[in-house]
């Protein structure tokens, strides 16, 4: 199991280079007894408009401890930091952890930019790069316009879209052609879509699945938005026949009808306050199906390690994601 | 003894006094060393003394004492005085120390005076051929550019050989002073894995890419004159290409990887005019953003010409024509406001004959690669396939790293201590013999003939960026594409 990170060595600067946080690194891994260098297996590139959301992602991934050890460079844009001379801070962390007994080195990096460079941040993100791993640029706050230039540092973009404004839906669908995009809510969801798809195995319920006359998704706009577009699109449902409501925690439900009258309902939903989802297959005047499952621990990095090892398109979330754009 | 000529300059301070401090801390450095310094700058000892102490950052303790002993003589290098009072300064160090009229010159200086201070070093009796001085030895280092174009590489070569033996000239390239340049020598040979798959047969070109994102900086004045493929690819980049595509050496000498390199330089054919445009790109970088900072275009740096035509960027295509190699592109370039500072040799491998996996199943599945990651981040990655965890059978290019840092404890030596030293015990090995130079140049100098015509295409490139895009058409015509490592 991994453990938490621990602090190594530090260092900070209020104006500073990339040249200098890179001398930095080297300095701060040279006194340590032996793997110095190469135990990460990504860069991972967390970029905040708030300062509060650099912190939860930051404290998300030191949560991961030695699984996914990445170099973790942090950007904060203050928004009024755009004017006025380009300028670089930087704080440079080495940490440590440890997996399965194995220790593992790796770099948070935290840097604060200034004035016209906060436009031109892939010329800070390529030089800080790992060679040869792939680079997740993770926007915890925002979405990027697809000619952002920092797309042409980035291989993958990692974003919650529980943490999105309720119009990131259509500047999503046009990043998705230009860079494989994963969604923490959508890894989240998981247990949702596979609870609800095993619903309908068995000839009793399997039928209904073509007979779905309306769909009911409550939650926050994200993951309530990708559920619906989800359902919508896999059973190619006419428009207007998912209906989403604000609510929380998630919950889905698929009223059927079938041609000869009979009716069903599907339904899966957490509780509020509870970590198991609950699903429920009800055939009226006929048989009923049930199933649990256990949802991890709420804790900052859920749905992380899953995100993190699927660094590549996911054509059934890109579908859904058009589906529920306007 | 050490004679370094331009002792007053930045190569000295930058490079050679932390690498005479390092091996005097290192106890590498014979108990009888001293330093002479020559320069026209009008110094003392004490000064020069001065300067040494200052030129090295976080010298160990014993350093003042090292540096008391260095000499200084002034003088310009056109006036046999200097020549004539350098002697006597060898001679009375010869009788204090014993150093036995053993002696190593170093060539600090400008290009344009090495011929001229080898000329006079012979007219003054400091220059004895091998032969002359059975049991001592007199050696000159001199560092690059050999020549600026084949013919006066071979002129100066003329020059030298008027005074010394080749024997005697140990021409510096500092790549080859790189524990992970060296180390290519250490992968091939050492291993009986790498070696049968190093061919035709499996690899389907080599990338070699030696990138800055730094700017000419104060060097205008040379750039200008020099450019990208003279400053770098003539000499740094053939160097690694000759190492990573030579045959196995009978030894590990001087002469043993010498000569194997000569043979695989003799094995690229000579472009003809007509070829260069195909084969060759040619870069000037314009305004950009280079590691968060807004840099102007090359022609708008300090001592750069308004109109200039000079190469910033070069990459190139490059065959070897020998039973190893036929048939497989190798795939050069360097370039200045790159977007970061990075030297690598990468080996892409063809891909298998047949993929028995689904379309579906192996989307993440990249071609294999074996990069050699010369600086920074020192090592070696190897790139293949393997299957993701789970049910399902994909299969996803994952990394293998070996790292320099990770394996060894041992400090590795700077490059110049390393040929330093080499050059004090008289191992030539990682030094340039002549037919080297001469084969280099004999590549090059088409591109820069065809290059000199008024109507010769320069592509421009924005600092920050990995250069232009008739790079990028070079590799996508033959279906490949450049790393970005």
């Amino acid at each position: 199991m991994a453990q938490p990170v621990t602090t190594l060595g530090l260092w900070s600067e209020e104006t500073t280079t990339v040249g200098q946080v890179l001398g930095a690194l080297e300095a701060l891994r040279r006194p340590e007894p032996m793997p110095a260098t190469r135990t990460s297996v990504m860069t991972l590139v967390i970029i905040a408009r708030q300062r509060g959301s650099a912190l939860r992602a930051q404290e998300a991934i030191h949560e991961l401890g030695g699984h996914h050890p990445a170099r973790v460079l942090t950007f904060w844009l203050d928004p009024d930091a755009t004017e006025g001379a380009p300028g670089l801070a930087a704080q440079v962390r080495l940490l440590g952890g440890e997996t399965d007994g194995k220790e593992l080195w790796f770099e948070d990096i935290e840097l604060d930019v200034h004035g016209a460079a906060t436009g031109y941040l892939h010329s800070l993100i390529e030089p800080l790069t790992l060679s040869d791993l792939p680079v997740v640029a993770w926007f915890v706050d925002s979405v990027p316009s697809a000619d952002d230039p920092l797309l042409l540092a980035a291989d993958v973009l990692l974003v919650d879209t529980r943490q999105l404004s309720d119009d990131c839906f259509p500047s999503l669908a046009s990043l998705i052609d230009r860079r494989p995009v994963v969604d923490l809510s959508w890894v989240r969801l998981q247990p949702w879509r596979e609870l609800l798809a095993g619903l309908f195995e068995g000839p009793d319920f399997r039928p209904f699945v073509h007979h779905v006359k309306r769909v009911g998704v409550a939650g926050r706009f994200g993951p309530r938005s990708l559920l619906g577009g989800w359902v919508a699109d896999r059973l190619d449902l006419p428009d207007g026949s998912v209906h989403l409501t604000q609510a929380a925690p998630v919950s889905i439900r698929l009223q059927c009808e079938d041609p000869s009258g009979g009716t069903a309902t599907f339904e899966v939903a957490r509780l509020a306050g509870g970590r198991m989802v609950h699903a429920r297959a009800d055939v009226v005047g006929g048989p009923t199906s049930e199933a649990v499952l256990q949802l991890p621990e709420a804790t900052p990095a859920w749905g992380l390690p899953d995100a993190l090892s699927r660094l590549e398109r996911d054509p059934v979330f890109e579908s859904a994601l058009r589906r529920a754009s306007p | 003894m050490l004679v370094v000529f331009g002792a007053s300059g930045d190569l000295t301070a930058r490079k050679l006094m932390p690498a005479v401090e390092r091996l005097a801390r290192r106890r590498l450095l014979p108990t009888a060393f001293s330093l002479v310094g020559v320069a026209r700058t009008a110094w003392t000892d004490d000064d020069f003394q001065t300067h040494a102490l200052a030129a090295v950052k976080d010298a160990g303790p014993g350093w003042p004492s090292v540096v008391k002993t260095f000499s200084y003589v002034a003088g310009d290098y056109a006036e046999g005085d200097t020549f004539e009072r350098l002697r006597t300064v060898l001679e009375d160090i010869d009788r204090a120390h014993g150093t036995g009229g053993n002696r190593v010159f170093y060539m600090a200086t400008v290009p344009n005076v090495f011929a001229s201070v080898a000329g006079a070093l012979g007219a003054h009796g400091l220059a004895r051929r091998t032969d002359e001085t059975p049991g001592s030895f007199v050696r000159l280092v001199i560092e690059k550019p050999f020549g600026h174009d084949l013919p006066s590489a071979d002129q100066l070569d003329r020059d030298l050989h008027a005074v010394f033996d080749e024997s005697q000239l140990y021409r510096i390239d500092h790549y080859l002073g790189k524990e992970t340049v060296q180390n290519v020598l250490a992968l091939r040979f050492a291993n009986a894995i790498f070696e049968p798959n190093w061919n035709r047969n499996y690899v389907d070109h080599v990338q070699i890419t030696v990138a800055e994102s730094v700017g000419v900086g104060h060097r205008g004045g040379f750039y200008e004159s020099a450019g990208a493929l003279r400053d770098i690819v003539q000499n740094h980049v053939m160097q690694v290409l000759a190492l990573t595509a030579m045959e196995s050496p009978a030894t590990i000498d001087a002469h043993g990887i010498r000569d194997e390199k000569v043979k695989v330089l003799r094995s690229i054919a000579t472009m003809r005019p007509d070829e260069v445009a195909g084969n060759v790109v040619r870069g000037q970088y314009d305004r950009g953003w280079v590691e968060g900072a807004e840099e102007v275009g090359y022609r708008d740096e300090e001592g750069i010409a308004a109109e200039s035509r000079t190469d910033t960027y070069v990459a190139a295509r490059l065959e070897i024509d020998n039973w190893r190699w036929a048939g497989v592109p190798f795939f050069l370039r360097t370039g200045k406001r790159l977007p970061k500072r990075v030297t690598e040799v990468a080996l892409g491998f063809r891909a298998v004959p047949h993929l028995p996996f689904p379309e579906g199943m192996a989307k993440g599945l990249g071609p294999n690669a074996l990069v050699l990651r010369i600086q920074p981040d020192e090592g070696i990655t190897l790139r293949f396939g393997a299957k993701v965890p789970g049910q399902a059978f994909r299969v996803r290019t994952v990394n293998m790293d070996f790292s320099y840092g990770a394996a060894f404890v041992e400090e590795s030596p700077e490059a110049y201590e390393r040929l330093l030293l080499d050059a004090m015990t008289g191992d030539p090995t990682l030094f340039i013999r002549d037919d080297e130079v001469d084969q280099a140049w004999r590549i090059w100098d088409p591109v820069l003939e065809a290059w000199g015509e008024a109507d010769a295409p320069l592509a421009r490139y924005e600092a920050g960026t990995w250069g232009p895009a008739e790079a990028d058409a070079l590799l996508a015509q033959d279906g490949r594409s450049w790393r970005n490592p």
